[in-house]
């Protein structure tokens, strides 16, 4: 049985997930179309600056069912997305919705800059 | 392909097309497929179509039922922003299935999870295979 199940792992197809990056007032949103990825098969990684996201995606395989046409089927994804040193790693949002994981990515507080008082001696 | 068994029409062919586009990684080899991809099936009692949209609700998207067809229309809204990168598919999607039997229209069930919309239409009670007993006299 764990033999077969190998096999079929690894016949999986990989796709690379559409994905958007763009920027707003507060901070950078990554948005990846990973329809028919559950929450609990998802795995974000983040190592030194490459954020990596897999996930596998689990249809139920109904076997009655007769298929005359089929456009997708199971398979995984994974996409690698570089950061760059103005994201605070440490705020990182993640949240899937819908089959869309949407990616918080803030920039690093800027230190705000300290008017000296100057007292007259 | 390996599988070559006419000249004149081959439903293998294509089936072998969509396997490899399958294998192939990366959006590039799934793109010339219309938006969004679709799985039909069947089995004894129901008919089922499926479809990959993430991103959009059910309110999203509208089903309509006619005689033949099942239409299926909706809109994927762009995210506001500064893009440096857009992938995603982004506008009016709009599908129609030919359905060639008929279903019990009333009884028409569509779900929606994880982006992946299932709509399963039960098969009219008349085109139901049903084992008809014959009496040995």
């Amino acid at each position: 049985m764990s033999d077969v199940m190998k096999k079929e792992d690894k016949s999986l197809p990989t796709f690379r997930p559409a994905t958007d990056i763009l920027e707003r007032e507060d901070g950078f949103y990554i948005y990846m179309d990973l329809p028919g990825v559950h929450k609990d098969a998802l795995v974000i990684d983040l190592q030194e600056n490459d954020l990596t996201v897999s996930g596998k995606t689990s249809y139920p395989a109904p076997e009655n069912e007769r298929y005359s046409e089929m456009q997708f089927g199971n398979g995984e994804y994974r996409r690698s997305v570089s950061l760059s040193d103005i994201v605070d790693r440490e705020r990182i949002r993640a949240n899937l919705n819908d089959g869309v994981l949407e990616l918080y990515l803030p920039r690093v507080e800027k230190t705000q800059p300290k008017r000296i008082e100057i007292t007259s001696g | 392909m390996v599988l070559d068994f006419n000249t004149l029409y081959s439903p293998f062919d294509r089936f072998d097309k969509l396997f490899e586009e399958f294998l192939s990684p990366g959006v590039a080899g799934r793109k010339s497929m219309a938006y969004p991809p679709l799985n039909l099936s069947q089995d004894d009692d129901t008919i089922y179509v499926r479809a990959e949209i993430p991103g959009v609700d059910m309110s999203g998207i509208e089903l309509t039922l006619t005689d033949k067809t099942l239409v299926l229309k909706g809109e994927r809204k762009a995210e506001e922003g500064k893009y440096y990168r857009q992938e995603r598919p982004a506008g009016v999607f709009h599908r129609v299935i030919n359905l060639n039997i008929p279903v019990q229209r009333d009884k028409v069930n569509a779900t929606m999870k994880d982006g992946l919309l299932t709509v399963a239409l039960p098969k009219a009670e008349e085109v139901k295979p049903r084992t008809i007993s014959i009496d040995v006299k």
